[in-house]
């Protein structure tokens, strides 16, 4: 297994590499400077001067990106020029917030899927085929701000049972019960879609499973369909899952600055949002560069327990 | 003595279509009953409608009555203790009968579970010695299917069935999927657990050989219903319907008989190797300093068992794989000398035919649309005349016209087959390549195909590599036979020479390995077990 993630380690510098120049070049190349939102409407061009010397915007575009990339590599990941404060500290603060968001919608959608998915495959009555099918494809379909809001509006103004947004005024350490409220609409809200999406893979992937031979001959030793389903199908499903799994993870990431903003919850996506709309440039580039790694790592992270789960893999793939 | 298993007014329907009609079978202590028939003869749905496996869309009724207890229509829960405890099921696909991502002898040990055996560690001593019992190292409980080839597969499948001790086994084509000397072994390891064990086979086969060597009765089934019920011998020596006496006329034998010589050997070769050598990076060569030659007019069998490198030489036959070291001659020319409108020249003398027609046909195009397409594609006349050449074509393969338009789902298989060949012989090619063209079909389609291939080949006299694992079928078609084995010829000669006066001691394993049809015999040449020399 060591070994396997060595032999991957090449192309994923290379991949985080080629991110890091498309990072950098793409935001020079959007309308708009910082300098120009920093000084005011109307700065002299002298002033705008001495704002771009000051945040090194005039230096040569290479030497700046050396500069930043050094950064980087040594965390030491520079300063906000609109928002102000120092990025490491900033983006610690939210990257806690979304981290524990993402990890509850994770948690849920995957904890739907495995009690869901089975039942459908096995679904012996059409009606409850039907029914998953329908509420699985509402699921999928509708986009997670509308979903957000209504759920925002129901629960929290219509039958005030939950807060509406926010995160708890003591932080959301002091008290599990207390942030488990504020945390359960905006996870719902975003797990909702992938757990979806896996539940119908998993049923389908269950499905044709049950027409494989080892299946029979499991069931026709006497093993009881409920271990087959369960057991004997589900292990051989689970690789590819996994795969499913850590696409949609994803997705969730992207899905995390929609909900973020709904529910007002401090995270990176809330600021992401302020630092693309202020041109923060190096709070938007840093965030960039952290989720392409996030991205690239959560994939690495599937394949190996792929790996770890397929003993063809491991092996050498040999089959 | 009564019987253990009786099968009484069995029906099973699917909807639009009725699979097993009014099936009375009667499996007795200690005998093995073999039911044979061709595709769709509802073998297979009457084993599963036995052991209450069938899809949820299949209406059953009948009775079906194990020791005296009537087991058709048991709740689930039920029926699931008479799995495995007392009827266990094997299939034909050993590769895909275990599940591929666990250990074989959790596998074994799950059904132990199943049936009451609660400590871990009782499970896995006697999966130990299950394994050891079909021939497999009890150490190896702990690998992974894919670890294993087709035949311990099928000796571990076994295992499983019998680990809760059943007294009847249903063995549906148990080893359709594996080589000839394979399949001997297992034959052999199941005449040693029906007698070690005492139990009751029911034998769902459709390989005559194999009845012969292993059934004590038949009975022969067609299109869902049984013919006839006699014993092995009986069937053998008088079968009472025509449609039994027909099943076993075609079965394709080992016999030496004369075909009129096509050689000439005055001639150049369509096809010459010398030496030639094929890799494959990291394993042993698929092919290993090869010579032979294939004479204009000649038929040449190639034989061996999977890996052997039969395909392997086809393809460097019809210069589809270049190899590594040797001289090959095509045509009298070095295929990998020439540029791309030679090539293009060249492969118009070459025809193809594939194992499965299935695939092989595009399912979107109707058949006229496939067997004018080399036509089209080498611009042959014009539009009308490729249109009447394709429809002659189909003529000489005994299709009517109407079949051309039709799609490969709406043809049988031998059908199928019957258009691959008219594909193949479309531009009236010099070398034909023929890759187990009849594997995949139903004995008396077969024979019906092979008979086809024999008149097409003496009227158009083109030479033909002809690849199959089955060595009666080359028998009846080659006119010289190449024995290949792990990339290597064993032996070259004459078709009646090489397989029935073989002189190379594999040759002879091969030869000796296929189950006689005829059960008398085949009971007095088994003597002792085979070995497959080193």
């Amino acid at each position: 297994m060591t070994s396997y993630l060595l032999r991957r380690l090449p192309s994923l510098a290379v991949v985080l590499a080629v991110s890091s120049v498309l990072v950098f070049g793409l935001l020079r190349l959007v309308p708009g400077d910082p300098a120009t939102t920093l000084a005011g409407s109307d700065a002299t061009p002298d002033t705008i001067a001495a704002i771009r010397h000051q945040l090194g915007l005039d230096q040569p575009v290479l030497s700046q990106y050396a500069h930043w990339l050094t950064g980087l590599v040594t965390f030491d990941l520079g300063r906000s020029y609109i928002i102000g404060g120092g990025i490491g500290p900033l983006i610690g603060g939210a990257l806690g917030n979304t981290l524990l968001l993402t990890a509850s919608a994770l948690l849920l959608a995957v904890l739907t899927a495995l009690v869901l998915g089975p039942l459908w495959a096995s679904a012996r009555r059409p009606w409850l085929d039907h029914l998953l099918t329908g509420v699985n494809t509402l699921a999928i379909a509708v986009p997670t701000f509308v979903l957000g809001v209504a759920l925002a509006l129901l629960f929290g103004v219509v039958v005030p049972v939950l807060p509406a947004g926010g995160v708890p005024r003591g932080g959301l350490l002091a008290d599990p019960g207390i942030t488990a409220q504020y945390l359960l609409m905006p996870a719902v809200c975003l797990g909702l879609p992938v757990g979806a999406v896996l539940t119908r893979y998993l049923a389908e992937s269950l499905r044709s499973e049950l027409a494989q031979p080892y299946v029979v001959t499991a069931l026709a030793a006497g093993v009881p369909r409920r271990r087959v389903l369960l057991r004997h199908a589900l292990r051989n499903v689970l690789p590819t899952s996994l795969t499913v799994l850590g696409l949609q993870t994803g997705a969730l990431l992207g899905g995390a600055v929609l909900v973020e903003f709904t529910f007002s919850w401090p995270g990176l996506g809330m600021l992401i949002e302020r630092a693309i709309t202020g041109r923060d440039y190096p709070v938007v580039q840093v965030l960039l560069m952290l989720s392409v790694t996030v991205f690239v790592v959560l994939q690495l992270l599937t394949d190996a327990a792929h790996a770890l789960l397929d003993p063809r893999i491991r092996l050498g793939g040999a089959r | 003595m009564g019987a253990l298993l009786r099968i009484a007014n069995l029906n099973v329907r699917f909807p639009g279509a009725t699979a097993v009609e009014n099936v009375d079978l009667e499996l007795r202590r200690d005998e093995v009953l073999a039911v044979v028939g061709e595709s769709g003869s509802g073998k297979s749905v009457t084993a599963l409608a036995v052991m209450g496996l069938l899809p949820r869309s299949a209406a059953v009724s009948g009775s079906v009555v194990l020791d005296g207890r009537e087991i058709l229509g048991l709740p689930e829960d039920e029926l699931r203790r008479v799995r495995g405890a007392r009827i266990a099921l094997v299939f034909q696909e050993p590769s895909t009968a275990l599940n591929p991502v666990e250990r074989v002898g959790w596998q074994i040990g799950e059904v132990l579970r199943a049936h009451g055996v609660a400590s871990r560690r009782e499970r896995a001593a006697r999966t130990a010695g299950l394994l050891e019992q079909v021939g497999i190292p009890p150490e190896r409980a702990r690998d992974h299917p894919h670890r294993f080839s087709g035949g311990q597969k099928q000796r571990i499948v076994l295992a499983l069935a019998l680990a809760a001790d059943p007294d009847v086994l249903i063995a549906d084509e148990p080893t359709t999927a594996l080589d000839v000397t394979v399949q001997a072994e297992i034959l052999g390891l199941l005449r040693d657990l029906r007698r070690d064990r005492r139990l009751a086979v029911l034998l769902i086969t459709h390989n005559m050989g194999v009845v012969a060597d292993l059934a004590d009765r038949v009975a022969v089934m067609r299109d869902g219903r049984v013919l006839e019920t006699q014993d092995v011998e009986g069937l053998f020596s008088s079968p009472r319907t025509e449609y039994a006496e027909r099943l076993l006329a075609a079965v394709p034998r080992l016999e030496a008989h004369d075909r009129p010589t096509r050689l000439t050997k005055t001639d150049e070769p369509v096809f010459a190797a010398e030496n030639i050598v094929v890799d494959h990076p990291g394993r042993p060569a698929a092919l290993d300093r090869i010579t032979l030659s294939v004479a204009p007019g000649e038929v040449l069998g190639l034989v061996g068992e999977s890996g052997s490198g039969k395909t392997t030489l086809g393809r460097v036959a019809v210069g589809r794989l270049r190899a590594a070291s040797g001289t090959v001659r095509l045509f009298g020319r070095d295929p990998a000398g020439l540029g791309r409108a030679e090539l293009r020249a060249l492969r118009r003398r070459i025809g193809v035919v594939h194992q499965d027609p299935a695939a092989s046909l595009d399912p979107r195009r109707t058949v006229l649309d496939s067997v004018t397409e080399p036509l089209d594609v080498h611009g042959v006349g014009t539009r009308a005349e490729r249109v009447a050449r394709a429809h002659a074509l189909l003529d000489q393969v005994a299709l009517r016209p109407e079949h051309g338009d039709r799609l490969p789902r709406e043809l049988s298989g031998g059908q199928r087959q019957r258009v691959a060949l008219a594909r193949a012989l479309a531009l009236e090619p010099d070398l034909l390549l023929a890759d187990e063209p009849t594997s995949a079909l139903d004995v008396s389609v077969q024979a019906a195909v092979l008979d086809l291939f024999t008149e097409l080949q003496d009227r158009h006299g083109f030479a033909c590599v002809f690849i199959s694992h089955d060595l009666a079928v080359v028998n009846r078609v080659a006119d010289r036979v190449a024995v290949l084995r792990d990339g290597r010829l064993v032996e070259l000669g004459p078709a009646r020479d090489v397989l029935t006066r073989p002189s190379a001691l594999y040759t002879r394993t091969l030869v000796d390995s296929v189950p006689v049809p005829d059960p008398v015999a085949q009971r007095s040449r088994r003597g002792p077990d085979l070995e497959v020399p080193a």
